[in-house]
């Protein structure tokens, strides 16, 4: 899709949007200047060591086509309650983040601790300690450069969540992880050692369905992954990183395992194979806008390629450019490419060649972020595209919130794409259009 | 422009104790007392003391008068007085901003952009913004993020327009016209603190649809401090009050407090 139309889609959604809020809207009377300092002034001068808040979130959302492999139009029903709680201590704080709800998509009630971490720094250990700080517990995590596209940061995600519109803090998927961050004058260093494998939550059949080889059709087959098939052996990811003449350089190291169950047993059932992963990037200052550069080698266990079960290595590029092109409205593009080693191999013995992967396979994003009134209103067009697979992914969405205690949002994800077997395109009957409505509440 | 004999006297006076305390300015003898001037209040105005720590709060009042909140505390630290700062704003409230921190390296210079980092507590995430238009709004305020850091003198040519007895007015026009909203401001600054206390933008037509006012100053370790402000966009009738609290300088702040470092992991020493 071109960015003419990209634009008319998301001024379309603006214009649905503003005009509920609209009417939704409501006029305060409003009081005088001076009482409204006096309002500035119920300001809590004793700043309370514990302090909470949270938010109720409906969110809906539905299938603009049917999928014949999933009855249910319905792609996304929660009703939400997420609470946040911290304790500050002189110098460090213990943090709570957590969700309760009602999935109506998938008619359960779940509940998810997505932080319960103490963090501090080790200064009680002596004069060494000072410069080291440590998070350990439930938490999200992330590094690398790259928008929507991880090369390096090999964290989980929960892409089910994404593709459903959800807010994209919950495209990061919690784990349980002790990391260790040090800083020097040399350089700066994060250790993160998950104590057993955290995978992503993958496009799994649940509520969207994939593309299966072996039938060459999709199916909502739930893809579960035997216990004896999941590591619970523990994950490693290490960063090196140091501004040098106005240059972010970032190295980076993975041990642990692919994060999708993108390797089979000797039965054909799907499992965890292991994964090395290094790489690096630089972010600067380009112009009147920012540049990056990312690079990462994902170093499996097929090192010659020719076993059909396990993915093969992959060298990851991505380089993108962000600027704002006229007040509030910021645009980027990001080159990414995935070249696959061995790729002769892998077309030999693989058992559906058909459906591998080109040797390089690109993707371009393209994206526009504008805010206006004041920041209360956001909107937001990226769109992914392969020319090589010749599909893609166009996500709109916004946010509008006039006041601090709600939020209005909504959005489409819409995947297209020629045939049924790549990247994005076998998503085509997942695209979908949301809406949600989140209430602030706290102390 | 005229100049009446009286007002150039009080501004010669005035120049004399400015170059007493900044002998680089030094030029022709009208731009010499307009430059001091303006250069006293811009110092005066952003780079109190080395470095500085003040709570804040503000009100955010739309035209249709509904309200929003925003607190923060922001630490501030001076590479050099009038050019270079480092600069930490780490969000308390409301809810959806809590823990979010912005850091930012302002570079005087024209020809540099500000360096600028936002930190997303909910996916812990660093990321670099790339330099925009400073005159947007800061954090959803009437604000604009210029008016917080500072809108560097060296952007604008000033005249010297009128003055009461209290006041220096003066007249900025922008050097390149193209790179913002407003035709002119017209300044007033404070005789005796050399803050500016009054600034009210013109378009071309000459309407005044912009207005930032100091409403309390007050001394804080022998510095005149403006605690509270208001800006008024006069078009909508909206407006954002802010009001700054437990204000102190020169507290000796570490250059490594303006680092990643405090984005992940607050400094929570000096935000108490």
């Amino acid at each position: 899709m071109n960015r003419q139309a990209t634009v008319a889609l998301a001024l379309c959604l603006m214009s649905g949007l503003t005009t509920t809020g609209y009417a939704r809207q409501f006029v305060e009377e409003q009081s005088g200047q001076d009482d409204l300092w006096e309002d500035m002034g119920d300001w809590d001068e004793t700043v309370s060591p514990f302090n909470w808040s949270g938010f109720l979130d409906v969110a809906g959302g539905t299938r603009l086509q049917s999928d014949p492999y999933h009855p249910d139009n319905t792609t996304l029903a929660d009703v939400r309650m997420q609470l946040q709680g911290a304790y500050t201590f002189s110098e460090s704080k213990i943090s709570f983040r957590g969700d309760a709800l009602y999935n109506g998509a998938e008619d359960s009630w779940q509940s998810q601790i997505r932080e319960l971490y103490w963090q501090g720094n080790l200064g009680f250990l002596g004069e060494a300690g000072k410069s080291v700080d440590v998070k350990a517990g439930q938490q999200i995590l992330t590094w690398g450069t790259g928008d929507y596209l991880f090369l390096n940061d090999l964290f989980p995600k929960d892409y089910q969540s994404f593709f459903a519109g959800r807010d994209d803090d919950y495209l990061k998927y919690p784990s349980l992880s002790m990391k260790v961050s040090g800083y020097f004058n040399v350089l700066n260093v994060d250790v993160v050692i998950t104590p057993e494998f955290e995978p992503d939550n993958g496009i799994n059949g649940d509520i969207f369905s994939y593309f299966n080889p072996q039938t060459g059709e999709n199916t909502s087959d739930r893809l579960s992954v035997s216990n004896e098939n999941t590591p619970d052996k523990p994950e490693y990811a290490l960063r090196l990183y140091k501004t040098l003449a106005g240059t972010e350089l970032a190295v980076y190291g993975y041990k642990g395992f692919s994060k999708l169950p993108q390797a089979a047993d000797v039965n054909g059932m799907p499992r965890y194979s292991e994964l090395s992963v290094t790489g690096f990037s630089a972010v600067r200052a380009v112009g009147p806008g920012l540049g990056k550069l990312e690079y990462a080698f994902h170093d499996g266990e097929d090192t010659s390629g020719n076993d059909p079960r396990l993915p093969n290595d992959q060298s990851r590029f991505l380089v993108g450019y962000e600027q704002e092109l006229i007040a509030n409205l910021t645009g980027g593009i990001q080159w990414y490419t995935e070249l696959t080693h061995d790729h002769e191999a892998l077309m030999t013995n693989s058992l559906w060649p058909q459906y591998e992967p080109s040797q390089r396979r690109h993707v371009l994003t393209t994206q526009l972020r504008y805010r206006a009134w004041r920041q209360t209103l956001s909107l937001q067009a990226f769109n992914f595209y392969s020319p090589t697979d010749g599909d893609g992914y166009l996500s709109l969405k916004t946010t509008w919130s006039p006041v601090d205690t709600w939020q209005l949002g909504g959005g489409l994800n819409l995947f297209y794409g020629d045939e049924p077997h790549t990247f994005y395109s076998q998503f085509r009957d997942a695209s979908n259009v949301y809406v949600s409505f989140r209430y602030y509440f706290g102390e | 422009m005229f100049i009446g004999q009286q007002y150039f006297k009080h501004v010669r006076v005035l120049s004399f104790a400015i170059m007493f305390t900044l002998p680089a300015a030094f030029a022709t003898a009208e731009s010499v007392d307009v430059t001091a001037l303006i250069t006293a209040s811009e110092k005066a105005a952003y780079y109190a003391g080395d470095d500085g720590r003040s709570d804040a709060r503000m009100l955010i009042v739309d035209g249709q008068g509904r309200k929003q909140m925003r607190q923060f505390t922001i630490l501030r630290k001076d590479v050099a007085d009038n050019g270079d700062q480092k600069m930490m704003v780490f969000f308390s409230r409301p809810a959806d901003v809590k823990d979010t921190v912005f850091r930012v390296e302002k570079h005087a210079s024209l020809q540099q952009e500000d360096d600028r980092w936002l930190y997303l507590p909910a996916l812990d995430l660093v990321k670099r913004i790339s330099a925009g238009d400073k005159r947007t709004s800061f954090t959803g305020s009437h604000f604009f993020y210029e008016d917080v850091s500072g809108r560097a003198v060296s952007e604008d040519n000033f005249t010297l327009q009128s003055e009461t007895t209290e006041r220096y007015i003066l007249k900025a026009s922008p050097k390149t016209p193209d790179s913002v909203e407003f035709s002119y401001y017209v300044v007033e600054i404070d005789k005796q603190t050399t803050l500016p206390v009054l600034i009210n933008f013109y378009r071309e037509n000459g309407e005044n649809y912009r207005r930032v006012e100091a409403v309390s100053v007050e001394t804080i370790q022998g510095k005149p401090t403006v605690t509270r402000s208001k800006v008024t966009d006069l078009a909508s009738g909206g407006y954002t009050l802010m009001e700054f609290r437990n204000v102190s300088y020169d507290l000796g702040l570490d250059d490594n407090i303006f680092s990643e470092r405090s984005l992940r992991t607050p400094p929570v020493q000096w935000l108490k």
